[in-house]
């Protein structure tokens, strides 16, 4: 082998050619509307008002935003909302993982069956658990019945609509988790489980000592990307409660959402969205550290 | 340790009797709602404010089906829908993994390597809610509301920093010997990755398709904000039903079946990929 030759294949411009079109479309259709929105959020433009926008207001967008009350119980309903789901997720989850984890066919089965719920578009899972939880002919309150519990009328009580995407985003994406942690269990090396039952750790300590110390770091990962992507979805929420009843199931995404494309206050909105980009940005900023640690 | 099955431990049997009835609840969670769902796009409207309410439909009816693809543009939604997923996702594996192999062989320093990676972050979890005003404006500019070509655009800008992170882990784990004897035949870089390392990688090749395509085809927010009827695709297809007044439940139910059940057979058939990729991506990304 050559140093000439290879020496040749590590130059820069061979390889452009390869990146060139991915980094064109990145720019294109990623860093280009960015930019473009953060002028936006310095803007006073109201589609309905006027075409274009209609000049420079300087920092008058994010300070009503902070005025707005919609958008305050947005923040905390998002709060709410990705907070419990992602914490009842990782519980159920793992639990879920150790449960089916032994190499049998049921277990297999079971796996198998458990991933469904995360494949479903989750506009069409709104729609399917706004037919199971209808507080009168729900399929929920039915067999809530049976066992003498009379149930709430989940979509029409501001309380239990948030509980209801709450269920929801659990029922969805507790797979993700136990796929996740599946494969970090798995990983854990045998030795080192034999190394704890030989000084006599019982199942728990064992769990304790060694299994979650070694989990520990995919876990944490895991529960960033669950809270980010459960702070961005809107599908779930739109075709379910639709935000309602008033604003009680609101997130920060529905609202942006709603003041951009159904108001269409752009300046509002990007406004309020780049506020919520500095959020994520800060918790992306934290899980790259944290890779980059880990290696 | 299967052998004296027969002689089990009292406790042993109260944790296997556990374990089975977990299982029943477990299936029983998962499956229900989406046999319910099936039931009810077979439903006579009238069964539905049935108090209480019945699993089973009392007459079967097709009539919720058929009304989708007579009166509703059902089977255009359809194939807008697989036109938009096979097209992202073909162009998404091309571009992504042509990308990555060339970010891999680059020699990229550590730090503008963590710089490309810290941007792949970025965009797979900043808040798209951001950007699609912008996308509004630009495909309004360019003439393209309204039609697959925009929806196509705006996966793509999601798909392909999206692949092209997964395959980036994968060929800088490819060890650079293997390439070598193709560099002493001359071959160009390019017959390089598409004679020797695309196939190699085919396996991961195929979950990163697959994910593309999940979240192509139940992609709903940006192309919501693009397609007003001509683009219309299965996911606004569902959420058109919630803002109608009077919902009307057995239509919405069969749309809804209609958009997953092609992903739910897909995720049966291809389900190994399907894990590994999503494993992969969170595990080793």
């Amino acid at each position: 082998m050559s140093t000439k030759i290879r020496q040749k294949d590590k130059e820069l411009s061979s390889w452009l050619i390869f990146i060139l079109p991915a980094l064109l479309v990145v720019i294109l259709l990623q860093l280009y509307p960015l930019i473009y929105s953060l002028f936006l959020v310095f803007q006073d433009w109201k589609l309905t008002e006027s075409p274009e926008p209609k000049g420079f207001i300087g920092l008058w967008n994010l300070i009503n935003i902070f005025k707005n009350d919609v958008f305050r119980r947005s923040v905390v309903n998002s709060l709410i909302i990705s907070g419990t789901a992602v914490f009842f997720e990782l519980i159920i989850g793992l639990s879920l993982a150790y449960l089916f984890n032994k190499e049998r066919r049921l277990n297999s089965i079971v796996r198998t069956l458990i991933l469904l719920p995360m494949v479903i578009a989750p506009v069409a899972a709104g729609t399917l658990w706004r037919m199971m939880l209808n507080g009168r002919a729900g399929l929920v309150n039915h067999i809530l019945s049976f066992i003498n519990i009379h149930g709430p009328n989940w979509l029409a009580d501001p309380q239990w609509s948030l509980v209801s995407v709450i269920l929801l985003e659990i029922w969805q994406f507790t797979p993700f988790v136990m796929i996740i942690s599946a494969a970090a269990i798995t990983s854990i090396p045998k030795s080192l489980r034999e190394a704890a039952s030989i000084d006599g750790a019982g199942r728990l300590m064992t769990f304790k000592n060694v299994d979650l110390p070694l989990l520990a770091p995919t876990l944490a990962l895991t529960m960033i990307f669950r809270v980010l992507e459960s702070l961005l979805s809107l599908d779930s929420i739109y075709s379910l409660t639709f935000g309602g009843p008033g604003y009680s199931t609101y997130t920060l995404t529905f609202f942006i959402y709603n003041e951009g494309l159904r108001s269409f206050n752009f300046g509002q909105a990007a406004a309020a969205s780049w506020l919520f980009m500095i959020f994520t940005s800060l918790c992306i900023v934290w899980v790259f550290r944290f890779q980059n640690k880990d290696k | 340790m299967e052998l004296n099955k027969s002689k089990q431990h009292p406790s042993q049997m109260l944790i296997t009797a556990l374990y089975y009835i977990l299982v029943v609840i477990s299936a029983f969670v998962v499956l229900v709602p989406i046999i319910y769902l099936v039931m009810n796009s077979l439903k006579l409207p009238r069964d539905f404010l049935k108090v209480p309410p019945t699993f089973l439909p009392e007459v079967v009816t097709l009539k919720h089906y058929a009304s989708l693809f007579t009166k509703a543009k059902t089977l255009k939604y359809f194939t807008n829908s697989l036109t938009v997923t096979s097209v992202t996702t073909f162009v998404t594996i091309i571009l992504g993994s042509f990308a990555a192999y060339g970010l891999s062989r680059m020699k990229l320093s550590k730090h503008a390597l963590g710089m490309v990676i810290f941007t792949f972050l970025f965009i797979r979890f900043y808040p798209k809610v951001t950007t699609i005003m912008p996308y509004f404006i630009i495909m309004r500019k360019l003439n393209l509301l309204d039609t697959v070509w925009a929806v196509i655009l705006g996966h793509l800008g999601i798909t392909i920093p999206f692949v092209t992170w997964l395959m980036l882990v994968v060929y800088n784990d490819l060890p650079y010997s293997i390439e070598e004897a193709a560099l002493v035949d001359g071959a160009t870089p390019i017959q390089r990755f598409l004679m020797i390392i695309f196939p190699m990688t085919a396996p991961s090749v195929a979950s990163s398709a697959i994910l593309a395509s999940f979240m192509s085809w139940n992609e709903f927010l940006i192309a919501s904000s693009i397609t007003r009827r001509d683009a219309t695709v299965l996911s606004i297809a569902v959420a058109s039903f919630v803002s109608d007044k009077g919902i009307q439940w057995g239509q919405m139910a069969a749309m809804s079946l209609i958009m997953i059940l092609p992903m739910l057979l897909f995720a049966l058939v291809a389900q190994k990929y399907l894990v590994n990729g999503l494993t992969f991506g969170a595990v080793k990304g």
